[in-house]
């Protein structure tokens, strides 16, 4: 069945290895800001630093696995081989050769926009066509998807869509809508003005856009964690999917209330109305019910399996659950950050909590935890599963599994923990050095040497990854069948709306309008929202 | 293919979907737009349709005052990205012969040996920048002022090219190491002093601000002296009077010395 594996193996083998990479530019900009080190000369070095870190933790790395992961996911789920596997090839070398354009411009010093893209600051116009590209080749996935669920449907006329196939779909449109408001905001406002055609530039407008992107892209790196929570772990732990509704449920809110709520990054910006925020932070707050019925189904599917495992009483099924089980180890600590991160996030979105730490080290530990915890572990657990399927190679090593798992648990709490704590003292974040000898911070440096050993702990977790997934391709073993998780009602009939997206992506597209059309409109006829743009390092 | 049924009012799914978001949408924008401003005295002094629209973001007016005093301004010139664009060789022409007046203090080549600021290689923008300022009185010099008088805006530009167009006076390579002076590295963070290098060129050399290596140490001194004790104030948004203030007159020292130190060895260069 699995005729893309080559197409998938590359997906994952790029993304590990730009991974690799960054983590060791964030590791560096930990170290040089910390008290161990002296203060960097020349500061424009962090911060492309900061630039490169962010484009390929952020754009290029979920991207890549989300890519990846739908492609098996069609062919695993569907049972049949992927439909236009060399449009997905282009779709790939789109996504590479954006990167390579991304990545030389800003090791050139001519993108040192710290990856948002925040006008006036402008990088070069061939970073922004690189990032276009990877968006392009990502847009191939999502029409590649689309095709693919279309050709299975004609043959299974009335059949249910198989839930990570389902899920997987979610997250394309989710993505395909998401994905406009950046690229308008590039196309219309920021290329003309990097290209020198224009030399001011409504940066007002140009930030109401990115917002647009900005937090719906978050739920875009997410989906595929969330196919992995609802349609992997109950099977990998020996359990039952509790139910296959809630999960379709959750991708199909995610679907319409993602998109809508990018305002709440805006809370300090004065051109946009107090009273869209207050919408947006509304609607934020609608995003907790999707999560919070994941974490509750999933936490049944847990149970199951210890039930089904002998665990008896309240809490008698949490200590007979597989606790050896790379996958419940996993899925345990992505929880566990989730969990932080959620709350955390409660903060960030509330219009008068988020004064108290708009642009702080607060958010750098938030958007950690969340995604380069609880949605990266979840990446790691999924390339894991695949990689037999992938390579053909043995059963992973399951001690260096789980220690590479604790590992990156530890270290990221370690790494994001302080960083929460300074943030609320007030800390900015985005500095290249801080002075230490002053004696209103010399107090806080312990916290950035703490971050800087997470940091340090999250490096050799990234290395032991790597070298587990590298050293099994010299192994070989039994190539097993792979499968999704059965749910505890298995022939339960689907509602029929929850197997199509035709309404949901309706709303979606409605609530933006609703809560994007007006704010969009103002700006762009507000002459006074035009700036002198800043090129970096244009001279 | 959808079913029939899956997408009719009488499906419940759809019913109870589609009122429930049309009912928390409705519910929120009445709360963001009409309760909260009710508690608000800015949002409501003007009635219920002014309160929705200030929440909106397009208040009827954005200031209660009725005229707003034209504040006091450092500049009047505008900066902008055509000043830079490399001027055609008549202009560089027309700014030599007009540059004679200049040599005096500014050197035959734009290289001065009196301690006034070299010119040669001076980015355009800069040079326009503080000839019209002189014009306006935004900046003060007995001299400069009556020079700058007689010329007219084409005079100025011309001259800008010309000294744009002549080398740069060169300080050899600095390695950016940690000899050089702090301030000029990294600046000082906690008095909000921004490192030098951060606009004048190395990190990033922004509009407006000028070449700096090699000028005469008596001439940098005169001016972060002026800038700190706001007798000079033509810096757009006190830029430049922000930076300096808190700096001692020892930093000031240091700073200068670092940027004239390796002066070109050749003023006829």
């Amino acid at each position: 069945v699995f005729l893309a594996r080559k197409l998938v193996l590359a997906h994952f083998a790029v993304a590990l290895v730009a991974f690799l990479g960054a983590i060791v530019l964030g590791e560096w900009q930990m170290l040089v800001r910390s008290p161990l080190h002296a203060w960097v000369n020349n500061p424009e070095h962090y911060y492309r630093s900061v630039t490169a870190h962010g484009t390929v933790m952020a754009y290029v790395l979920p991207t890549l696995i989300a890519m990846g992961f739908g492609y098996a996911v069609s062919e695993l789920s569907l049972g049949r081989a992927l439909v236009g596997l060399r449009w997905a090839w282009a779709g790939f070398w789109l996504v590479i050769g954006g990167t390579v354009l991304a990545a030389a411009t800003i090791a050139a010093g001519r993108a040192s926009v710290l990856y948002t893209f925040y006008p006036p600051m402008l990088a070069s116009p061939v970073y922004y066509l690189g990032v276009v590209l990877v968006v392009v080749g990502s847009w191939i996935w999502v029409a590649l998807m689309s095709i693919n669920l279309r050709a299975w449907r004609r043959d299974h006329p009335g059949a249910t869509v198989p839930l990570a196939m389902f899920g997987t779909l979610a997250g394309a449109y989710l993505w395909a809508w998401t994905s406009v408001g950046a690229a308008v905001e590039v196309l219309a406002l920021i290329l003309p003005a990097s290209l020198g055609l224009t030399d001011t530039i409504n940066a007002g407008l140009a930030r109401v856009f990115f917002s647009w992107t900005l937090h719906a892209i978050v739920y875009f790196w997410l989906m595929p964690a969330y196919i992995a929570f609802y349609t992997i772990v109950p099977r990998a732990i020996g359990g039952r999917l509790y139910s296959d509704t809630m999960a379709r449920v959750a991708f199909a809110l995610f679907l319409v209330f993602s998109m809508p709520i990018g305002i709440h990054h805006l809370f300090a910006d004065p051109q946009v109305g107090a009273g869209f925020k207050f919408v947006h932070a509304a609607m934020t707050a609608m995003v907790s019910v999707p999560t919070l019925l994941t974490v509750f189904t999933i936490l049944a599917s847990v149970e199951i399996a210890g039930r089904l495992r002998g665990g008896r009483g309240a809490l008698g099924w949490i200590k007979a659950l597989p606790w050896d089980n790379s996958m419940m180890l996993g899925v345990t600590f992505s929880f566990v950050m989730l969990g932080l991160g959620g709350a955390g996030g409660l903060i960030n979105m509330s219009y008068q909590l988020n004064e108290t730490i708009h642009n702080t080290q607060w958010v750098t530990g938030h958007f950690h935890l969340i995604f380069g915890g609880a949605i990266v572990i979840m990446y790691f657990m999924i390339a894991y599963e695949l990689w037999p399927q992938l390579t053909g190679c043995a059963p992973l090593p399951r001690r260096l599994v789980n220690t590479q798992l604790w590992l990156w648990f530890v270290g990221m709490l370690v790494l994001s923990m302080p960083w929460h704590l300074v943030g609320l003292l007030g800390m900015p974040r985005r500095m290249a050095y801080y002075d230490y000898s002053d004696p209103a911070l010399h107090p806080q440096a312990w916290t950035v040497t703490m971050s800087t050993l997470g940091g340090a702990v999250l490096v050799v977790s990234a290395l032991l990854l790597v070298f587990i997934l590298a050293r099994a391709l010299r192994t070989s073993g039994p190539s097993p069948s792979f499968t999704f998780s059965v749910t505890a009602h298995p022939g339960a009939a689907t509602p029929a709306l929850l197997n199509r997206f035709a309404l949901w992506i309706v709303m979606m597209i409605g609530l933006t309008l609703v809560n994007y059309a007006f704010p969009i409109a103002q700006l762009a006829s507000l002459k006074e929202a035009s700036v002198p743009v800043i090129p970096i390092g244009s001279r | 293919m959808p079913e029939p049924s899956a997408y009719r009012w009488d499906n419940p799914w759809l019913r109870w979907s589609v009122i429930a978001l049309v009912v928390l949408t409705i519910v929120t924008v009445l709360i963001g737009f009409v309760w909260l401003p009710s508690v608000h005295g800015d949002f409501t002094a003007q009635g219920l349709w002014a309160s929705i629209c200030r929440a909106a973001g397009v208040p009827a007016s954005w200031s209660n005052a009725p005229s707003v005093k034209a504040a006091w301004r450092a500049t009047d010139v505008v900066l902008d990205r055509d000043m830079t664009r490399i001027a055609d060789k008549d202009a560089v022409g027309r700014g030599a012969t007009l540059a004679l007046n200049c040599t005096m203090c500014h050197g035959a080549q734009g290289v001065s040996a009196s301690d006034a600021p070299n010119l040669a290689g001076q980015y355009p923008e800069v040079v326009i920048k503080e000839l019209r300022d002189y014009q306006d009185g935004r900046r003060s010099s007995t001299i400069m002022e009556a020079l700058a008088k007689g010329l007219s805006a084409r005079d100025i530009d011309d001259l800008a090219a010309y000294y744009a167009y002549l080398p740069k006076a060169r300080t050899s390579p600095t390695t950016y190491d940690e000899a050089l002076p702090a301030l000029v590295r990294v600046g000082d963070p906690l008095r909000n002093i921004a490192p030098c290098i951060a606009c004048h060129g190395q990190v990033d050399q922004k509009l407006g601000a000028p070449w700096l290596e090699g000028m005469p140490k008596a001439y940098v001194v005169a001016q972060i002296t002026a800038f700190r004790d706001g007798t000079r104030r033509n810096d757009p948004e006190a830029q430049m009077r922000n930076m300096v203030r808190t700096m001692t007159r020892e930093e000031i020292d240091q700073v200068a010395a670092f940027y004239a130190r390796k002066a070109s060895t050749n003023p006829g260069q």
